[in-house]
């Protein structure tokens, strides 16, 4: 069996096999490596498809009576909103609220205990844009996640006080330092060099001082995408 | 929503199933089988209300075909077959608006499923982006559990060619999960 052939069974199936796929894989480590990736993927693909996609699709037309009436009723609630979202200027602020909603969907991300490895960290930086002058043994999580269309690091430092998550944003532009409190976190978003820098701390943990301190550990590189 | 006959699963939505047939086992079988084809219809339509017809016809199909139906230890692929050739008809029949994916939207991470991470999303956007000649068969091997010879049967394809298409449909899922594609090692597909 050639390499060519093992590599199409494999990736038609990682999970079946054949007496010549196995004598293949017995003497070449790249194929047998090839293997494990797509296994990999395809628990990940499993774990994709295990539910539903969450599609929502615009319908084309003329808009019916029943929805312009919903649409009326929906846009003077939602301008309600926005009055009280401006005159709070609390979490009910979009980006904040996404931000504390994101980091409540990671909630293992507050209880890792070891450090990540400065590979991990690269990675979790990668495509984002930024490199950072913090140390590996202070970062206990980095993720590289979906946020707002876009690849954003999730990163949660220790500090003397505790935890705290910090995501970087290169594509969220924000005119001045917003502060919230919700879900038991505090949270902070200040405008950067590039974009702007969430942070959210829980217990004791100030904010305001990581923040601070994230302005100056991450370099925004040029020309990311 | 279409017309469905009485004691049928479908007719069930309504609630105008006879308690007699509501209790049979093939009927709540196929209610029992309901989500699971829901979400298998909705993979292929990236609809969801497209998915729901596709069901709804597929359900009134298979009951009006029970007789067929052997071994209920064979239904769930048998419903599963059954909802495939339905959403393969639906399109062949209606012409049905294509759906655009510039129009899809992935709502990420609804209440009820939150996202433990950034890369199942994106690998489940990067999974409905797949063209339907490679999403169909990913989706019946890796949710139906069918095999290469089963695939290629139901899709009229040689095994070859179905081997091709789902190497070719990992491969494009390899680089979202942040792996290297591999070299294209699948030769040009044969007719069956």
């Amino acid at each position: 069996m050639t390499c060519d052939e093992a590599r199409l069974l494999i990736g038609a199936d990682p999970g079946a096999t054949t007496p010549e796929l196995e004598e293949h894989l017995a003497t070449c480590a790249a194929c047998a490596r090839f293997r494990e990736e797509m296994r990999a993927l395809d628990a990940e693909i499993r774990r994709a498809l295990e539910r539903p996609p969450d599609t929502v699709r615009p319908r084309s037309g003329r808009p019916s009576r029943t929805w312009r009436q919903w649409a009326l009723a929906a846009s003077v609630v939602l301008a309600s909103f926005a009055v009280l979202a401006v005159w709070l200027l609390r979490p009910s602020d979009t980006l904040a609220r996404e931000v504390v909603a994101h980091v409540q969907a990671e909630p293992e991300s507050w209880l890792a205990t070891q450090h990540v490895s400065a590979q991990d960290i690269g990675q979790a930086l990668r495509g984002a844009g930024v490199a950072l002058d913090v140390t590996s043994d202070r970062v206990m999580y980095a993720q590289s996640c979906w946020f707002r269309g876009h690849y954003v690091p999730h990163l949660v430092i220790q500090t003397a006080r505790g935890p705290a998550t910090v995501l970087i944003l290169r594509h969220e532009q924000v005119r001045a330092r917003r502060s919230f409190h919700e879900a038991g976190m505090t949270g902070l978003i200040i405008p950067a060099e590039h974009g702007s820098i969430a942070v959210l701390t829980r217990g004791a943990g100030d904010p305001a001082d990581i923040a601070g301190h994230m302005q100056h550990e991450v370099h925004w590189l040029p020309d990311a995408r | 929503m279409r017309n469905s006959e009485p004691g049928s699963p479908v007719s069930s939505i309504g609630g105008r199933v006879p308690a007699a047939d509501a209790g049979a086992p093939i009927t709540r079988l196929f209610e029992s089988m309901r989500p699971e084809l829901l979400r298998f219809a909705h993979w292929l339509a990236r609809d969801r209300a497209i998915a729901e017809d596709i069901v709804q016809e597929a359900l009134l199909r298979a009951w009006r075909s029970r007789d067929a139906l052997k071994d209920l230890g064979a239904a769930r692929p048998w419903l599963l077959t059954i909802v495939r050739r339905e959403h393969a008809r639906l399109y062949e029949r209606k012409r049905l608006e294509l759906v655009s994916l510039d129009e899809v939207v992935e709502t990420p991470a609804s209440p009820r499923f939150p996202e433990p991470g950034g890369e199942l999303f994106a690998l489940r956007h990067a999974i409905m982006r797949l063209p339907i000649e490679y999403r169909e068969p990913l989706v019946l091997q890796v949710m139906g559990g069918f095999s290469t010879e089963e695939i290629a049967r139901e899709l009229a394809l040689s095994a070859t060619a179905v081997l091709t298409r789902l190497f070719r449909a990992r491969n494009k899922l390899r680089v979202i999960y942040g792996l290297t594609a591999a070299p294209d090692a699948a030769a040009p597909e044969s007719l069956p």
